[in-house]
């Protein structure tokens, strides 16, 4: 006989989420892990709602997300390379714009993007799910909701949080090169840009950064999911609910920053 | 095979249950748990149309394919006279709509009873005795027993057996 389902997992957990926060949120994280990396998770069912949710979350939002990006890029390739050439330090520009855009803003920038638009919408989602029903009707006609319906979004919207993060680092390596590089050829030497490129993305680097961004996506996924489960049945309780859910989203979020910053620059 | 033809040969059974009290039925659906309850308080899901709602089912039990498991949805609300609503959402169905698209469901999933848990709160705006008759008529063969539980002082809405 099996044990509890991920929904009764996910229901203790969202009990413990209204009283111990972390507690809760570690157990739905936990259960979701285990969950994106067991084959048996995937089926038609669960790869539609994945498929949905990368769609809703990455390609959807991919020609405003890109063109924000890109002027971002352009501001502050442009600031930084005045500014360098201010101090006589050009040639220390691009790999200062590098190592600032495509290490620690963009995939920052992205995850709060992601926070705010998916995670806010899956939040109030869930929690008017869990306040209607709809969750428990679900479970009484045998269909496991978190395994069926959460759970695939949390898988769809890390890998959309991976792939929103690798399109701004190449925009911004692309940019990097056209503003600093092609704009004014007599500046740096030939091949300085891949040879910067190299240095900013070396192993420990690049570990550091897809790490970081998967924990993006796993935070601004399963936290508004998870506080969500955890939401009382009355409707009162559902902008508790997010509200509470956004609010642990940005500090989890920031403190993902934080921990990488002191990895990257003090360790 | 699929889900519909399996359940095609069951001889369907209606059953009447009228109960003095809240506590009375409470006690009769908690004693049925093997019985898929169709309830004012279960809804379907807001965000997947009527088909699929239906759908859902027969694929995550049976594994159907998403064209099979459409397919006997679709037959099934068009065995009742309700195909027309297949692309509907559960906030733009009215009562009827809605109660159909649960019992079809319910049909869907084969259970050894179907308990439709006071009709009179799933049809509020229906003379509901002869609608649930003339729906569960069109799903005979379709499921193996289905009862109506209803309050006692409802039993005057329903036609006297003969």
């Amino acid at each position: 006989m099996s044990s509890e389902t991920e929904t009764q997992v996910a229901r203790r957990a969202g009990a413990d989420s209204w009283s111990s926060p972390w507690i809760g949120l570690a157990r739905f994280g936990a259960a979701a892990l285990q969950r994106a990396i067991s084959p048996s998770t995937y089926n038609g069912v669960t790869l539609e709602v994945v498929q949905k949710q990368i769609y809703f979350t990455a390609w959807e939002i991919l020609p405003g997300f890109t063109a924000f990006v890109a002027l971002l890029c352009v501001v502050i390739i442009q600031i930084v390379g005045n500014t360098a050439k201010g101090f006589g330090l050009y040639g220390y520009a691009l790999e200062l714009v590098i190592r600032v855009l495509a290490l620690e803003v963009l995939p920052l920038l992205t995850a709060v993007f992601v926070a705010l638009r998916t995670g806010a919408a899956m939040s109030t989602e869930v929690a008017l799910m869990k306040i209607h029903n709809e969750l428990e009707a679900f479970e009484l006609i045998g269909i496991d909701p978190v395994r069926f319906e959460l759970i695939p979004r949390v898988i769809g919207g890390t890998i959309a949080v991976l792939a929103l993060t690798a399109v701004s680092i190449v925009i911004a390596l692309g940019l990097a090169h056209l503003v600093i590089v092609d704009f004014q050829p007599w500046s740096l030497p030939q091949g300085d840009f891949a040879r910067a490129v190299g240095k900013v993305f070396d192993l420990p680097a690049m570990l550091l950064l897809w790490t970081k961004t998967l924990a993006f996506g796993l935070a601004v996924t399963v936290i508004p999911i998870s506080q969500a489960l955890a939401t009382p049945k009355r409707l009162s309780y559902a902008p508790v609910s997010v509200l509470r859910g956004m609010v642990r989203l940005f500090f989890a979020v920031m403190s993902i920053e934080v921990v990488a910053l002191a990895i990257a620059y003090v360790v | 095979m699929s889900s519909s033809q399996a359940l095609a040969a069951r001889a369907s059974v209606v059953r009447r249950i009228m109960l003095p009290d809240n506590g009375a039925r409470r006690k009769l659906v908690a004693g049925h748990p093997e019985a898929v309850l169709i309830s004012a308080r279960l809804p379907l899901r807001a965000n997947l149309s009527v088909l699929e709602n239906i759908a859902i089912v027969s694929r995550v039990r049976d594994g159907l394919s998403a064209e099979d498991a459409a397919r006997d949805a679709w037959e099934l609300l068009d065995r009742v006279g309700y195909a027309r609503v297949a692309e509907l959402r559960d906030p733009d169905l009215g009562h009827e709509e809605r109660f159909v698209a649960k019992l079809v469901r319910a049909v869907v999933l084969a259970p050894p009873i179907i308990l439709i848990d006071r009709p009179g709160r799933l049809l509020p705006d229906t003379y509901y005795p002869p609608f649930v008759d003339a729906t569960l008529a069109a799903l005979h063969g379709r499921f193996e027993q289905c009862w109506i539980v209803d309050y006692e002082w409802n039993a005057p809405l329903y036609p006297r057996p003969e």
